[in-house]
């Protein structure tokens, strides 16, 4: 069951003289519960490409269909909105709110829509995240590993249709670096959900089951592994 | 590392240094000013005190010579002694008066004086803050003087605090890299403390001399606006004392040091790692529920509170401004219409109809004053009456009291000024009031006394002295009469005492007597712009005509210094009316004798505009305090852009929508300016409960004058200003592209 699909995305930054292309005429589509790694050398166009899937940025032309909605047309609310409840975003430099405990930090999603957690659903999750611990710590009180493991907690509480990863090991160590991509196969595997690892570590990329290559704004490449 | 690091720093920043300087010149200028004023307004209050008082500290009436002075004098924390004027005692001035209450009974013991002797300069002792247990005015106004000054002052302080945790705050990353290339802890401390000097020296100097001229010139002010208006009102002269420059100027330069000092202790121990990572942004170090604000205002209300309490220390002026602003302004406002209430109703509603001119004739004796008929012959006059007061002394004997007296303990419950226990009773004091032959006969026949001019009235009236309450007292027979209830009663029996007769004693020697006789006992007292028992509650009032008095004083004594003349005009008489007849006296009298005269109704004015101008200049610090504190909002609001960005970017990455942002930012600007409501609302409460219950003012009484229509105006002036800076910020950091804000790696 297809998840994601692009349609001729481009993005242009800029206007005039100098126009930059970062994205060129991309497609390519994702089936739910698909573990994809979009891989490329810096300025290759991988994170305006997330940041287009994850409602953050917008298209100049061509269509973005998550879970049958066309992000590219959603105005700031209703991108918000989709941002909250469709996909989960995890950055490299975690992102948490500092001034909220790892527990609100996790149900954040779902108080911004006045919902109650599903507290099964909720301590399978940070059991598997090794975060049961840490649940009235503040951010600044965890390590980046712990960090990035409530960053992943927070984009899956509410069971998005797709989970993007952008760098989420580039501030970490290698110890750190391997549990963070366990724990992304791990909910990849059990909780069936679909992942969208933006990556220039080919280690990592590796992990995935499908390697998506961009280079200069095109897709070069598009390998499945298994 | 100066020469190379901070003058280049502060040559190149210029701008981002302007607000620590700023704050140093407003704050050693509200500072200077604010202590010069209060210094001015204290020493004309003691000056006038000395004026119309005297400047002794403590007196001890009776006769003494020129022996008794020297033997005083000799004590030790005795600067001066004098015998008054009239010679009724002995006027005793201090070296350190915080000894006073301890030091006057044994001087009155050397010299073979009783404790019934002593009196105390009370108001000049409060302005000292020195009270005596025996002094039951409130003299609340002094004390909240210094209240206010103190909170203004702790406000003025917090500025300079924060503009220094501010401005280093942002330079930790700064010092990070120095510090990660070799500078020591203490180099960083050193730099950053001569960085604050170099900043400040020259602006706190400057704010307090202006700070200390502008005070000056506003008591020279004061002169000019108010010089004519006031009877009695001596022209003050500005002054500064050289304590209070530095006084004024030791405050401001420890503050800026403490301030300077703390946050470059915090900068220097930071690692250099530490320093160079930090990012300014938002932290909290341990979880804190807003239960209250949840549930209001949902994830918003959190987000909200959180956001402030990450951002404590830059918003701590502000806060603090405004709270100190609204307080004060609400207290302020409450002080002054209890004040005011209180004044209404035991002055001017109490003495509406008993005068419409007073005029005080300086060193005149009622015998030797010939004007008054020619003051009643005045066109307009419709009564006129020429009164002197003295002081004597009187025994109660136990068959004397009345029976409601002594149900409620008799004397027990009097201090030593007021009765003391003698062998056959209680000496009491006996004011005498002198009234002029024709007025006293009047007076007479209004009581429905035998009018004649040998004898006097005494005022048969005590209050419940077990009833604290001033504003509603309960009134009875001081001595018994006969019959009981009827207000005048000279029908007295060998059965019934008192006698027929009053033996007055002098005040200083109680040996010394007059036997008067009594012509009625009264409850009903001649119509005069008079207190009588307001502080000594046992003092038995004679009224006596001139023509006696002529023949006792040379016994009695204790005549004070000034002739009273009270006149009443037509009914309905208008402010023109009075301020003639007023003209008329002043020129009748004025020529021969020394006179300060005062209309009612301009009295009157003359008080609401006091009182007015006293709000006004009040007021106008709680805006200034209030406008410091906005513009710190202003300056947070709309120089955390960038930072508040970066959080906004934070919110909208996780699916916060931008009307939920927008409402979390306005949640903020309603707690930022709600809080100082909030706070004010139940300490308001409580000091205007004290008030009332010091002034004995009902709730109801108070609530009908309530200020609420000024305090919602002031209210809504901060809750105004705070949105605008919040509406204004809004504008710039709503737009916010958010793949560009996270683009930025540095940013998150």
């Amino acid at each position: 069951m297809e998840i994601l699909r692009c349609e001729g995305v481009r993005k242009v930054y800029g206007s005039g003289d100098n126009p930059v292309c970062a994205l060129n005429g991309i497609d390519f589509s994702v089936d739910k519960g698909e573990f994809v790694a979009v891989t490329g050398a810096s300025g290759s166009g991988k994170s305006t490409l997330l940041h287009i899937l994850g409602g953050v940025d917008k298209p100049t032309s061509g269509k973005v269909i998550i879970d049958g909605i066309d992000i590219s047309s959603l105005d700031p609310t209703q991108a918000a909105i989709f941002r909250r409840r469709k996909a989960g975003l995890v950055y490299q430099f975690y992102n948490l709110i500092p001034t909220l405990s790892v527990q609100k930090n996790i149900l954040m999603p779902l108080t911004l829509d006045k919902k109650k957690p599903n507290s099964e659903y909720f301590e399978k999750i940070v059991n598997t995240l090794g975060l049961s611990e840490k649940l009235d710590a503040m951010p600044n009180q965890l390590s980046g590993g712990q960090q990035q493991r409530v960053a992943i907690a927070r984009s899956l509480i509410y069971r998005p249709a797709l989970l993007l990863a952008d760098e989420p090991t580039g501030n970490l160590d290698q110890k750190n670096s391997g549990e963070i991509l366990d724990m992304l196969k791990l909910s990849n595997r059990t909780l069936k959900q679909t992942i969208l690892l933006i990556t220039h570590d080919e280690k990592a990329a590796l992990e995935a089951g499908r390697i998506i290559t961009i280079e200069d704004g095109q897709i070069i490449s598009d390998e499945q592994r298994r | 590392m100066w020469k190379d690091f901070s003058s280049d720093y502060i040559k190149n920043n210029r701008l981002s240094s302007l607000s620590v300087r700023l704050s140093a010149f407003i704050s050693a200028l509200l500072l200077s000013l604010l202590c010069g004023l209060f210094y001015n307004a204290w020493k004309y209050e003691v000056e006038r005190i000395e004026l119309e008082e005297g400047a002794w500290h403590s007196r001890i009436t009776g006769r003494f010579d020129q022996k008794d002075v020297e033997a005083v004098q000799h004590f030790a924390n005795v600067n001066k002694v004098t015998i008054s004027n009239d010679a009724s005692g002995l006027l005793i001035i201090f070296d350190d008066m915080k000894d006073i209450l301890t030091d006057t009974p044994h001087i009155a013991r050397s010299i073979g004086a009783g404790p019934e002797q002593i009196s105390y300069n009370h108001a000049l002792m409060a302005m000292y803050l020195i009270r005596d247990p025996n002094d039951k005015a409130p003299r609340l106004l002094f004390p909240m003087f210094v209240v206010i000054l103190l909170m203004a002052s702790f406000s003025l302080i917090a500025i300079i605090h924060n503009a220094f945790a501010v401005s280093m705050n942002a330079r930790i990353h700064q010092f990070g890299i120095l510090s990660s290339i070799g500078a020591a802890p203490r180099q960083i401390r050193i730099c950053l403390m001569q960085e604050a000097f170099a900043l400040c020296t020259v602006w706190i100097l400057a704010g307090n001399l202006l700070g200390i001229a502008a005070s000056m010139g506003l008591s020279q002010l004061s002169n000019i606006l108010l010089g004519n208006d006031i009877p009695g009102r001596h022209k003050a002269v500005p002054g500064c004392h050289p304590l209070v420059l530095i006084l004024t100027l030791g405050i401001t330069a420890i503050t800026i040091a403490v301030s300077a000092w703390l946050p470059a202790r915090k900068l220097s121990r930071l690692s250099p790692l530490e320093a160079i990572r930090n990012t300014g942004g938002l932290q909290l170090k341990r979880p804190r529920k807003v239960p209250v604000l949840t549930f209001l205002f949902g994830a918003e209300g959190e987000l909200a509170q959180n956001a402030l309490t990450a951002q404590k220390k830059a918003l701590r002026t502000a806060s603090l401004s405004l709270i100190s602003a609204f307080l004060a302004f609400t207290i302020m406002q409450c002080f002054f219409t209890t004040s005011v209430i209180s004044t209404k109703e035991t002055y001017f509603e109490r003495y509406q109809d008993t005068w419409d001119i007073m005029a005080v004739v300086k060193n005149t004796s009622a015998d030797e004053f010939s004007e008054t008929e020619a003051i009643r012959k005045l066109g307009g006059v419709e009564s006129a009456v020429v009164y002197q007061k003295a002081s004597a002394k009187r025994i109660v004997t136990e068959a004397e009291m009345s029976e409601e007296m002594k149900s409620f303990g008799g004397f027990s419950h009097a201090p030593d000024g007021a009765a003391l226990r003698m062998d056959d009773g209680w000496l009491v004091n006996a004011p005498l009031l002198i009234l002029d032959d024709d007025s006293f006969l009047e007076y007479c026949r209004q009581i429905g006394a035998e009018p004649r001019l040998d004898g006097a009235v005494v005022r048969n009236l005590i209050r419940d002295v077990t009833n604290p309450d001033f504003r509603h007292p309960v009134y009875m027979s001081y001595l018994k009469t006969q019959p009981a209830d009827t207000a005048v009663s000279n029908d007295v029996t060998p059965d019934n005492p008192p006698g027929a007769v009053s033996i007055l004693r002098q005040q200083g020697n109680s040996e010394i007597t007059a036997e008067l006789p009594i012509l009625a006992y009264t409850q009903e007292v001649p119509v005069l712009r008079e207190e009588y028992a307001s502080t000594d509650y046992y003092e038995l009032v004679h009224f006596i005509p001139i023509s006696l008095w002529k023949e006792i004083k040379g016994l009695i004594g204790g005549a004070g210094e000034d002739l009273y003349i009270r006149v009443i005009g037509r009914k309905n008489v208008s402010l023109e009316e009075l301020d003639t007849l007023q003209s008329q006296i002043d020129q009748l009298i004025g020529q021969s004798y020394t006179l300060e005269s005062e209309n009612r109704i301009r009295e009157y004015e003359l008080n609401n505009r006091q009182i007015q101008g006293i709000r006004t200049a009040f007021g106008s610090f709680c805006v200034l305090l209030a406008i410091i504190g906005i513009g710190d909002v202003f300056s947070n609001t709309l120089g955390f852009v960038h930072q508040r960005k970066r959080e906004f970017a934070r919110y909208m990455s996780i699916g916060m929508t931008p009307e939920e942002i927008r409402k979390m930012f306005c949640v903020e600007a309603l707690i930022l300016a709600g809080r100082p409501v909030l706070i004010t609302i139940p300490l308001a409460v409580i000091a205007v409960g004290y008030m009332l219950k010091m002034s004995y003012l009902g709730v109801d009484e108070f609530m009908a004058e309530a200020p609420f229509v000024p305090i919602v105006i002031f209210m809504v002036f901060v809750l105004a200003s705070v949105a605008s800076a919040y509406a204004l910020a809004w504008r710039n950091v709503r737009k916010i592209c958010l793949a560009e804000v996270l683009k930025n790696d540095t940013m998150i």
